[in-house]
């Protein structure tokens, strides 16, 4: 099932995050001290707007095969989000629709619609680099965790701020611990580090290619790699993004999904 | 010889008494085999039901496939085994497996596509017989497939359903067809029941681009081998890749097995110690009228071991007696229920499955020279063990106060 997780992983993490989005946060940043908890609000929006489109393509690495495919996806709120695989062929015209806590895809060689059970949304997700919970999540770093800048000063080269997130007791997370690196000055993420219940290092991902897109500077590439399975990747690379745009009514029904 | 006629004649001295007894051997003796014959057919049928429908006597995996039940891990010459089995005169039958999503209308769940070929688990296995409603797949791939009964339930499937198919392909693409409900199966453990979606081979190297890759062989004899001799053919072509007999592949049902054997055992133990204490008390009630005559036959010379084996022969003889009444008995019950066997449909309605082990209602013996004649042996040792006390005491006696005892 990886793949289908894929697709609304990416429709999710990717397109569909705006939380409470604060467009005016990305451009204010650079030059000023922020705390470590606008830190963490800073990169939670930084992918977020009203409303976005994206153009992007997904290389997925395992042991027995390499993939790549091409896709763009649009986003409303928080609740709605859709995107639609451009390449390559046999996946062409699949489409994933995400509405709440719901989830379709559509399969163009059959011509059918199917809605995603439940059992496949929840729990961890079986030999793969990323869980269900990031599928399905909503929540912001700084309401679901406890925070402290552990660092700040040079590391590899390069003047970082360190911030490590404990999980908050009640908080919905499946993770022990999670270290997010940002870039001195800019507060560009850098790397996240996530770590299982016993504190051992799970998954990395990392943020590479900052650039300008869509009117924000943003890293355009993230990629992750488990911990257990260091030849295995996933890079996410944005070729267009778009926030904050004007989308056509209907988009998000079921019926634009079978277009 | 003669000490054989005279033990027949001495037995026959007090007639009554010896009837009963001989009838309690020959019940006891007709009683075990009953049982005996009826258990084993109980186990040979719960065997039979496990390994005969599916399981085979032994399967061939890739090694740790059956840990990790990844696509990739696949047996390296499947033709190699099928071939070698088939030459031994055992029917293989070779199948994929791949997970998935199988979705119903508005029904969707995660099952397992089995790839089969639809001859070969004809030839080999029952579980192609084992049909609830439809039919099982055809010799030709259709785009059919057939379901466990509980996940067409869950999926509100009915033969002639349409199902769509999701599934992650060997080659990380995403494999998506439409199949047509061709059966539903009927109770056959757990794991065909709620997950269990078979299609032919074919349709399933298309939907999972699987390149002919092989999970499992399963191997069915059909009782001609043992299980154990099944394994030694698929050894032999199988290198590196994993052998195990379905005592293997199903510890828990061995263990019943093993728990029946027990069972019967202290079953057993029962029924020959009633035996035995009643060869004992008609002996010593036989030898205590004699003892004058043993006196005699002391004092006419006879050494004490002499009247040990005439009592002992004496024992003997009425064991073999009663033992070939009670093994006639025996025989013709065993016979009876190999035969019409006993009904429990009317305890239980449906097919009774115990742990993923589906049951014939119908219970049935089965007889074999083994459970005939091992009650029949141990019935003639324990009668003589239990004429050696009043044999003992006989042989003991004082000769002149014998003669004079009154």
């Amino acid at each position: 099932m990886r793949f289908l997780e894929w697709m609304c992983l990416v429709a999710i993490v990717l397109l569909v995050g705006p939380a409470v989005a604060t467009p005016k946060g990305a451009a204010k940043t650079a030059g000023k001290k922020l705390t470590p908890k606008q830190i963490l609000d800073y990169v939670d929006d930084l992918y977020r707007g009203e409303s976005s489109y994206a153009k992007m393509s997904m290389k997925v690495v395992t042991e027995h095969w390499t993939r790549e495919m091409r896709m763009e996806g649009w986003s409303e709120g928080k609740e709605k989000s859709m995107f639609r695989i451009l390449a390559p062929k046999k996946e062409k015209g699949m489409a994933t629709l995400k509405h709440g806590e719901n989830i379709w895809n559509y399969l163009p060689k059959v011509k059918r619609v199917i809605k995603l059970p439940a059992s496949m949304m929840g729990g961890s997700w079986m030999g793969s680099h990323l869980t269900n919970d990031d599928l399905v999540k909503e929540s912001r770093m700084a309401d679901d965790f406890d925070f402290e800048n552990t660092f700040r000063g040079r590391r590899d080269g390069q003047e970082i701020i360190e911030i490590t997130c404990i999980p908050k007791p009640k908080a919905a997370v499946v993770w022990g611990k999670v270290v997010l690196v940002v870039r001195e000055g800019d507060y560009m993420p850098l790397k996240m580090l996530y770590y299982d219940e016993d504190l051992e290092l799970a998954r990395t991902m990392t943020f590479e290619d900052i650039k300008k897109l869509g009117g924000r500077t943003l890293p355009a590439v993230m990629k992750i790699v488990p911990a257990d399975k260091p030849e295995e990747l996933t890079e996410f690379r944005y070729e267009k993004v778009e926030f904050n745009i004007k989308l056509k009514k209907g988009l998000f029904s079921l019926r634009n999904l079978q277009r | 010889m003669n000490t054989f006629r005279i033990g027949w004649r001495n037995i026959w001295r007090n007639g009554k008494r010896t009837w009963i007894t001989v009838v309690a051997i020959a019940l006891n003796t007709a009683i075990l085999i009953v049982s005996y014959a009826l258990m084993q057919g109980m186990m040979v049928d719960m065997v039979d039901n496990a390994t005969r429908m599916v399981v085979g006597d032994a399967q061939v995996h890739a090694p740790g496939y059956r840990l990790d039940q990844s696509m990739y891990k696949c047996i390296k010459e499947p033709e190699k085994i099928v071939d070698a089995a088939r030459k031994a005169g055992i029917q293989a039958a070779a199948r994929s497996y791949g997970f998935g999503l199988i979705s119903s209308g508005s029904k969707s769940a995660g099952g397992i596509f089995w790839g089969v070929d639809p001859a070969a688990e004809q030839k080999s296995f029952e579980l192609s017989k084992h049909m609830l409603i439809g039919e099982y797949l055809s010799a030709e791939p259709g785009k059919n497939v057939v379901l466990g009964q509980k996940l067409a339930k869950s999926l509100h499937a009915d033969v002639g359903s349409e199902i769509v198919a999701v599934v992650q392909a060997a080659d990380g693409s995403l494999g998506n067809e439409l199949f047509t409900v061709c059966g539903i199966l009927k109770v056959a453990g757990e794991k065909i029941d709620r997950g269990g979606a078979i299609i032919h081979r074919a349709d399933f190297e298309e939907l999972f681009v699987s390149g002919g890759r092989v999970h499992e062989i399963a191997l069915n004899a059909w009782g001609k081998l043992s299980a154990e001799e099944v394994a030694g053919v698929a050894s032999v072509a199988a290198g590196d890749d994993e052998v195990k007999t379905w005592k293997q592949l199903m510890p828990l049902l061995f263990e019943m097995v093993k728990m029946f054997d027990v069972a019967i055992f202290i079953f057993g133990l029962v029924f020959f110690l009633a035996a035995g204490l009643g060869v004992m008390n008609t002996m010593l009630m036989a030898t205590y009228e004699r003892i004058r005559e043993f006196g005699i036959q002391k004092a006419m010379g006879s050494t004490p071991w002499r009247i040990m084996k005439d009592v002992s022969i004496e024992a003997f003889v009425m064991a073999v007696f009663s033992t070939l009444i009670g093994a006639a008995i025996g025989v013709a019950a065993g016979l009876y229920f190999q035969e019409y066997g006993i009904n429990l449909e009317a305890m239980a309605r449906e097919t009774i499955t115990f742990s993923g082990i589906a049951f014939d209602p119908l219970w049935r013996a089965t007889l074999s020279g083994k459970i005939v004649m091992l009650p029949v042996f141990v019935m003639w040792i324990i009668c003589v063990v239990a004429a050696l006390y009043p044999a003992g005491k006989a042989a003991r006696l004082n000769p002149v106060r014998a003669m004079t005892h009154v």
